[in-house]
């Protein structure tokens, strides 16, 4: 019984083939035959023992039937298969051997595959055989010659009994006859007098070294034997993985960040130990490929997650490297190694584990579904698996991305370098304002220290306030023709606020004192004006006329040619009239808007500055006089129409131009017109005839307009 | 690989078995480290793991073999099960799911191992009884009913832990006393010591007494 449980036994491990059900049922398991062992698929659903039985009895069958053998059957498929495999193998090797790291040169050695002459070959044209020959004699012949023809004996009778039976038996039994032989010669090891002197630790390398040399030997005859399906497998499997290409670690649930350069290097090396398995002959070598490739996992894994890995992230990892991989004839090799690696190895020990967990990974793929990809829906996985969806690899987006990463950080570094002058900028910009604000104290210092030293600068200002308001009037009248020729100036220069004020408050404050006196005026100007002499009128006629362009009203109205003084009188009237009623904005009529009615008033005025001395108020001339200039610099502003137009507070930008303003030209035009003047009441329906349409004309048909 | 010296007279072969995230691989390393895992952030993987202890004045050396507990790798993870001598099945006394499991790891185990196999349930994180979700009464009750061995533990304290290796080392050892265990068997997933091979030369032919494991 413990025979036939152990038979079986090494089994297990690659017959995982039923779907992923979630749960295994009892009867899934066992032998067909009813006989209360496990069976599986490759079996036929028997368990081994039965499943030996069962074909024993199908060969008797057949050699009764037809005197040939099923192994002729196997020799002639076995051709075609091994040609197959030839093309393949090379084929896989150009693909991959090249970049394995562990390269051996594992040539065709005997693809002659013809049973008679396997021994021949075998010993003549196997370099590693021979190379494992010179090992051993090295290491082993201090042990003596016998030990050393004990071990070629032994592993001649080995090789040449799987031969015998290659064939003829199933792979399986010589699986097991090889598991026979590595027993026997273990056995032969500990109990043989041959091996007395050898310690104990030699004889354990005695027995791998049996294990290695005899399965370096057969390799060409045991791996991917044609007698069995192992290639169909490998190929099976080759196409699901590449199918599988689209899955990514997250599918997996799997921790490995693909984008991560060092994690990457490092999947890549434990790829490369996968891939390096099939270059393996011997299957201790081969696991030795597996334990390197898991041990690089592990690596990965602890790189990625930081630390201690367990088997529930290792097994995806070990899945999604695989995956990556696809490695070369990947069924067969585990197969190879299932079978004739000493069974005690894959049971136990870190290879064991190891292999144990690539049968998992490797029965996970054949049997993955969309369900154990994290749930994903039926038809995505559908739609990749038949190519539909062709989303791009994790792996290769994985490279896209690590280059997005690298201009990310090359755009990092530019940003860097970009802070770091914006951070020097800054660092000038505030040393900079350090420095002004150390000339600005330094200015403001110097400035104290002068209005230290000159503390009377604000005194004067207060002073000429309080003299002005006082002596107003009698400064006025004693400078007053000085005023008329300094007011110009001073108004511009802003400089003298004394007498500045003066015209401000003239303007502003003084309304009440000046209405008072305007009062005084217009009353003594009507009398004035009403009963004046024609020589006077008409003196001060000649004088407004050559001085200036006061106001074409005034001075039509008041020219000689008329001689009426009818006219003059209306004009007096007119004068009379639009004095009292802007009497009390002497400087507001300084706004355009106020110009049309209050001019003529003064222009009346202005006549009377002569006759101050007649005049009764000596104050009276002065007022107007004071103000004149600065009619006159409107007229001559209200002659060019676009000062009118633009400019709303033309007190400023008035006195500003006076100067530009050609206000000379003026008169000569209007002298024609007023030739042709037939009388103030017409005037208003001639002007639009006049050639000359200044503003000027309009306002004074509007002040006709008023007047009438 | 039971090469080197042998200065131990049996190899067990355990898994550990449960849901994923119930603490298995920390049981492992506290046992074989005798720390806890993430107090050493440096270990490498913990997923096999080896120690020799004393039974009876016996050395034995255990092979732990850590198993992946997702449920989607159930259907492939049974060449885990394979040889084995002891199986520790683990879940989480923090998380009833975990607990509400186990009867189908125990179908796996009972289907996949061989009878004389030494079942142990472990209720891991008992050092978290405030969040505890399982009591120990059920569990124990379960562990009654199906004839296993049972304790509470953590993982994090070590408490019970070592416990738990060695009582089902001896079980084990007691099975082989009692020749309820045959050594010879691979499934056994016990090894005896190769100085003493015992039984049987070989018995030539086709009828290759492997049974004379003794490797």
């Amino acid at each position: 019984m413990p025979v036939l449980t152990l038979q079986r036994s090494y089994k297990y491990i690659m017959y995982a083939t039923k779907q992923p059900s979630l749960r295994i049922k009892q009867a899934d398991l066992k032998c067909k035959s009813g006989c209360g062992f496990y069976g599986n698929a490759d079996w036929e659903g028997y368990c081994s023992q039965c499943y030996r039985n069962h074909m024993d009895v199908e060969r008797q069958k057949k050699s009764h039937n037809s005197q040939m053998p099923d192994q002729s059957r196997a020799q002639m498929s076995g051709f075609t298969k091994f040609e197959e495999k030839k093309r393949q193998q090379t084929d896989k090797k150009n693909k991959y051997l090249k970049s394995l790291p562990v390269f051996r040169k594992s040539s065709n050695v005997k693809d002659s595959g013809r049973p008679e002459k396997y021994i021949d070959i075998m010993r003549q044209a196997n370099p590693d055989a021979n190379k494992l020959m010179v090992e051993f004699i090295t290491q082993y012949s201090q042990y003596g010659d016998i030990v050393k023809k004990d071990f070629f004996k032994c592993s001649q009778a080995f090789s040449n009994k799987v031969i015998n039976e290659l064939e003829v038996k199933p792979i399986e039994d010589l699986a097991e006859t090889a598991q026979n032989y590595y027993n026997l010669y273990q056995n032969r090891v500990n109990s043989n007098s041959i091996y007395e002197d050898v310690p104990s630790e030699i004889r354990e390398k005695l027995v791998e070294f049996f294990e290695k040399y005899t399965m370096i030997i057969l390799y060409s005859f045991l791996f991917c034997p044609p007698t069995t399906n192992d290639e169909e497998k490998d190929l099976a499997i080759q196409n699901r993985i590449r199918k599988l290409s689209w899955v990514n670690a997250h599918h997996l649930d799997c921790c490995i960040s693909e984008t991560s350069i060092e994690v990457r290097d490092l999947v890549y090396t434990a790829i490369n130990d996968l891939l390096g398995m099939d270059s393996m002959k011997a299957p201790l070598e081969k696991l030795a490929c597996v334990v390197k490739c898991c041990r690089s996992v592990v690596e990965v894994l602890q790189h990625c997650q930081g630390g201690p890995v367990s088997a529930d992230e290792f097994l995806p990892a070990l899945i999604f490297v695989v995956l990556k991989a696809n490695p070369a004839r990947l069924k067969s090799n585990i197969l190879y190694v299932t079978r004739f690696c000493k069974d005690s190895r894959l049971m136990q020990g870190e290879a064991g584990y190891y292999f144990t967990n690539l049968c998992c990974a490797v029965s996970f793929i054949e049997n993955l579904t969309a369900e154990s990809l994290n749930n994903m829906p039926e038809q995505e996985f559908e739609a990749y698996m038949s190519g539909e969806l062709t989303c791009v690899s994790a792996w290769e987006s994985a490279l896209v991305a690590c280059e997005g990463m690298h201009q990310l950080c090359e755009h990092l570094a530019f940003l860097k370098e970009l802070s770091e002058r914006t951070q020097i900028v800054q660092n000038t910009t505030q040393s900079l304002r350090d420095d002004m604000q150390k000339l600005k104290e330094g200015i403001c210092d110097s400035v104290e220290s002068v209005l230290e030293r000159t503390p009377l600068i604000i005194k004067p200002r207060i002073n000429p306030l309080t003299l002005t308001k006082e002596q107003l009037f009698t400064q006025t009248t004693q400078y007053g023709p000085q005023i008329e020729t300094t007011n110009e100036v001073n108004t511009c220069t802003d400089t003298d606020i004394g007498q500045n004020y003066y015209l401000q408050n003239l303007s502003l404050t003084q309304i009440n004192a000046l209405d008072s006196t305007k009062n005084k005026l217009q009353l003594d100007i009507t009398p004035c004006i009403t009963l004046p002499e024609i020589s006077k009128a008409l003196n001060s006629n000649d004088f407004l006329s050559s001085s200036s362009a006061v106001d074409n009203k005034s001075i039509e109205s008041i020219t000689p040619d008329d001689n009426s003084y009818l006219g003059l009188s209306k004009v007096n009237y007119d004068i009379d009239f639009s004095d009292l009623s802007t009497e009390n904005s002497v400087a507001e009529d300084l706004t355009p808007e106020k110009r049309k009615s209050p001019t003529p008033s003064f222009v009346i005025g202005d006549p009377f500055s002569p006759i101050g001395g007649s005049c009764p108020i000596a104050q009276t001339p002065l007022v107007p006089s004071s103000v004149f200039p600065q009619i006159e610099s409107k007229n001559d502003g209200f002659v060019l129409p676009f000062l009118d137009d633009t400019e709303e507070n033309v007190e400023d930008s008035l006195l500003d131009k006076v100067e530009v303003a050609p206000s000379a030209s003026l008169p000569a035009p209007l002298v024609p017109t007023s030739s042709e003047y037939s009388g103030f009441s017409k005037q208003g329906s001639r002007i639009p005839n006049i050639p000359c349409s200044t503003g000027d004309f309009s306002s004074l048909n509007f002040a006709g307009n008023s007047n009438m | 690989m039971s090469a080197g010296p042998y200065n131990y007279s049996y190899i067990f072969k355990y898994i550990i078995i449960g849901d994923m995230g119930v603490g298995k691989s920390c049981l492992l390393h506290q046992f074989t480290e005798k720390k806890f895992m993430a107090d050493c952030p440096h270990t490498i993987g913990v997923e096999f793991g080896t120690r020799i202890i004393e039974v009876s004045g016996q050395k034995i050396k255990l092979q732990i073999w850590d198993t992946a507990g997702q449920e989607r790798f159930r259907a492939v993870t049974r060449s885990y099960y394979r040889g084995a001598a002891g199986a520790l099945m683990v879940y989480d006394i923090t998380r009833r799911s975990t607990y509400n499991h186990l009867s189908s790891w125990l179908t796996d185990t009972r289907n996949l191992t061989n009878p004389s196999t030494v079942i142990f349930l472990i209720g891991n994180k008992c050092d978290l009884e405030g969040q505890r979700d399982v009591t120990y009464e059920e569990a124990s009750k379960f562990a009654e009913e199906n004839g296993l061995m049972f304790v509470e533990a953590s993982a994090k304290t070590g408490d019970n832990v070592e416990e738990a290796f060695l009582e089902t080392a001896k079980k084990i050892y007691q099975s082989i006393q009692d020749g309820r265990l045959d050594l010879n068997a691979a499934e056994s997933g016990v090894q005896h010591k190769p100085s003493q091979p015992g039984r049987n030369p070989l018995s030539n032919d086709q009828q290759a007494n492997k049974d004379n494991c003794a490797c």
